[in-house]
């Protein structure tokens, strides 16, 4: 499958389930899998998830500006996506940068090995 | 040593060459080194240095805010950075987001495998 393609499905998959059903990510992370959230380190699908879970906002919005994709080498996907992330009755939206460092399951599927967020500052 | 000091290593030696001598980022690069900049895919170092010498800037000076690094798997290591790039003669600097995967050499040193520079427009 074409490596755009895979990263576009990936991105809309964890922005739309992030906006709708934050603890729906769990099954995207797995025990190895590391965050750094605005430069604070998180290992583990259950620790990533509270984290993200427990974010200072009930709802959010994300819209994707780029992804860019490049094979990482052993069967891995990087995916870098900008954007911006509107929080519900902000009136600015937040911009932000984030890279997925994708690897493949036995199922044919993806799960996120590294994720590394930052907002960027005006 | 220290992930997050080989991470700032690598930063300050990858700009401080840029900045000083775009020529001399050859030997960061490999045959299979990729390069993705504001959405142009290039591959292999020969080609990814013409690019970045063809730049149309003589000079310029990258700041850096934010240095984010982890480990990928396989030995290699993901370094996510935010900063300014102000070019010579401009009034206003440029904001990015560039991610690197760097791989260890066997001399002990590392090399880009991976390269996605992204400006981050207001």
């Amino acid at each position: 499958m074409d490596p755009d393609a895979v990263a576009k499905a990936f991105v809309e998959h964890y922005y739309s389930t992030f906006d709708a059903n934050r603890a729906g990510l769990a099954n995207l992370y797995q025990e190895g899998s590391m965050l750094t959230f605005e430069g604070q380190k998180i290992q583990g699908s259950q620790n990533i998830v509270a984290k993200l879970t427990s974010l200072p906002f009930q709802q959010c919005k994300h819209n994707i500006t780029t992804v860019d994709c490049q094979h990482s080498g052993s069967g891995g996907m990087l995916v870098f996506v900008s954007g911006n992330l509107q929080l519900a009755g902000e009136q600015h939206a937040l911009k932000f940068s984030q890279m997925f460092h994708l690897m493949p399951t036995p199922q044919g599927s993806f799960y996120v090995l590294n994720d590394i967020f930052r907002l960027n500052y005006a």
